[in-house]
């Protein structure tokens, strides 16, 4: 058998890398149910018994400072916050599953982690254009008209409608790529490698509380969270959600699926 | 014969243990492989390996004449189906059926309907919820639609029942005879499938002991059977494989006979019968004294 012959062997259609990606986009939308009507079915949901209890509060609360301290207490509302920790759980599942489903379809784990990343980037984008428009009604009907909050929360950040958005966006970026290099560690190590890396991410965090107390530096940190302010703080997200995606990838590249 | 996928030297050690042994062979095109072997003798690490999904510890893989190891273009023209093939979340059949096309650019559509009917797949049913035979049914289905040049078969049958696996013994023969393509099933059902392979290859802890055309090898050995002594005068002095023995009679499995045997053994009134792609297998991957005759052969 000479090299001539194997290079001729069968001419398949050989689809190019970028068709690749894009079916594994695809793959991941063919079944939107769990992706995008059941989070906002939920949402709505959580967003109806929440105007229910703004009207109980309103009906019961009828002096005015009993009034502000309610609706204070609501930008404090956690009532949406649900949507991250589900993003990251979708994202955990985008891996452990679909990863060794479309290998046995001769995806390469270079296409699969580029495809899947673009349908990590499209639902962020696609849930923060949501959240913005539901902020910006919010905030122009004075809190659903009880002077209430669910998507200008104080952790969401403040700011015009495109500062909202960029936030949002990068909020969901976070919760999305820390589940998926998460979920590739399971896949290529299962739980030992669970267990080490969380092991190994508490002794970081230790390490560096040990190295500010020692150091007396909370005040220092405590001015830099006050000077960074929220939006700062989410900004910042980006540089930990860079460094989840990169893992993620190089985790993934070594990674063989097995039952 | 053009080889689809080239091995050779390859090994693949996991710590101390040793997967695969400097196994060497070669998949040719259109053509259906068994790659048969008992349980844990490495069958799916060496497909693992051929389709890039797992990486060799030495050796070399040539998969279209490239290494397959993250090479999409080698690997778009491969559909691999696993014995326990896992699914996205939530995944009904019919989510399966939808995007396979976006990856095997012949898939068959039309095919695939009528293999749904065939095996009674449900297709709006949750994958969680399907018997273990309907969800074998899907990687079957799948991999035969998808006509992909070269299709790996890891016992895609748990669960089904000898129908439904009749049914994918007949769509297998006939869609490859209208569809030539190159096919490596692996199972340890081997009388079950014998008559479907043409190529077989025999993995035994890690090293390829068998790797033939399945007609040579059913030449390989024959049985001689007929009175003790007659059979005892008529094999002395070959390599005998098994020996069985009922009263008076006699029944010897050997090796290869010449034409010239064949007859001699007539003439004396023995009786030959051909041997079982099974027991060959089965002979050849229990003992070592075993083993030393199936290389030989």
């Amino acid at each position: 058998m000479t090299a001539a012959t194997l290079a001729e062997a069968s001419p398949h259609r050989r689809p190019s890398s970028g068709s690749r990606v894009l079916a594994v986009f695809r793959l991941h939308f063919v079944n939107p149910g769990t992706t995008i009507v059941i989070p906002w079915a939920i949402l709505a949901f959580i967003f109806i018994v929440n105007v229910a209890i703004w009207a109980l509060i309103f009906a019961a609360a009828t002096s005015p400072s009993d009034r502000a301290d309610a609706q204070e207490g609501t930008s404090w509302s956690g009532a949406a916050t649900f949507l991250f920790a589900y993003m990251s759980v979708v994202a955990v599942q985008a891996v452990n599953t679909t990863f060794p489903f479309a290998q046995g379809y001769g995806v390469t784990r270079r296409d699969f982690y580029l495809g899947s990343s673009l349908v990590f980037v499209a639902l962020s984008a696609m849930y923060a254009v949501g959240l913005t428009v539901l902020a910006e009604i919010e905030t122009a009907t004075d809190g659903w008209g009880f002077g209430a909050h669910m998507f200008t929360a104080v952790y969401y950040g403040d700011g015009p409608w495109f500062v909202r958005l960029g936030l949002f966006f990068a909020l969901f970026l976070f919760f999305f790529f820390l589940g998926a290099a998460f979920a590739t560690v399971f896949v290529r190590w299962k739980a030992i490698g669970m267990i080490v890396s969380f092991g190994a991410i508490t002794l970081v965090l230790l390490a560096a509380i040990a190295l500010v107390t020692l150091s007396d530096g909370w005040p220092a940190v405590g001015a830099w969270f006050g000077s960074t302010g929220i939006n700062g703080v989410i900004l910042w997200s980006l540089v930990p959600t860079a460094v989840a995606a990169v893992t993620g990838y190089l985790v993934l590249r070594g990674a063989t699926p097995r039952n | 014969m053009t080889a689809v996928v080239e091995v050779s030297d390859l090994s693949k050690r996991f710590g101390q243990f040793t997967a695969i042994d400097r196994a060497s062979f070669a998949i040719e095109e259109n053509t259906i492989h068994g790659l048969l072997g008992r349980n844990g003798a490495g069958k799916t690490t060496l497909m693992q390996l051929m389709t890039g999904q797992d990486f060799a510890s030495g050796g070399s893989i040539r998969l279209f004449g490239e290494n397959p190891v993250e090479n999409s273009r080698a690997l778009s023209g491969v559909c691999f189906i696993k014995e326990s093939q896992k699914y996205p979340e939530d995944f009904k059949a019919k989510h399966v059926l939808r995007s396979a096309p976006w990856f095997f650019p012949e898939w068959d559509a039309a095919y695939a309907e009528r293999l749904v009917a065939d095996f009674r797949l449900p297709l709006d049913r949750r994958i969680k919820k399907l018997s273990r035979g309907q969800l074998s049914a899907i990687g079957v289905i799948v991999g035969l639609a998808s006509r992909a040049p070269l299709t790996f078969f890891d016992e895609p049958y748990l669960g089904l029942d000898a129908v439904a696996r009749q049914i994918f013994y007949d769509r297998l023969l006939e869609d490859y005879a209208s569809h030539p393509r190159t096919i490596v099933l692996s199972t340890h059902l081997i009388d079950e499938v014998s008559a479907l392979l043409e190529r077989v290859i025999v993995v035994d802890e890690g090293r390829i002991v068998i790797d033939s055309s399945a007609e040579d090898l059913r030449g390989s050995a024959s049985i001689v059977a007929g009175p003790r002594a007659t059979v005892d005068a008529f094999v002395d002095g070959r390599d005998v494989l098994h020996r069985e023995q009922l009263g008076g009679l006699s029944s010897v499995t050997v090796a290869r006979l010449s034409e010239a045997e064949r007859s001699a053994a007539a003439r004396a009134g023995l009786e030959l019968a051909p041997v079982s792609l099974q027991q060959l297998i089965v002979r050849t991957t229990t003992s070592t004294s075993d083993k030393e005759w199936s290389q030989a052969s």
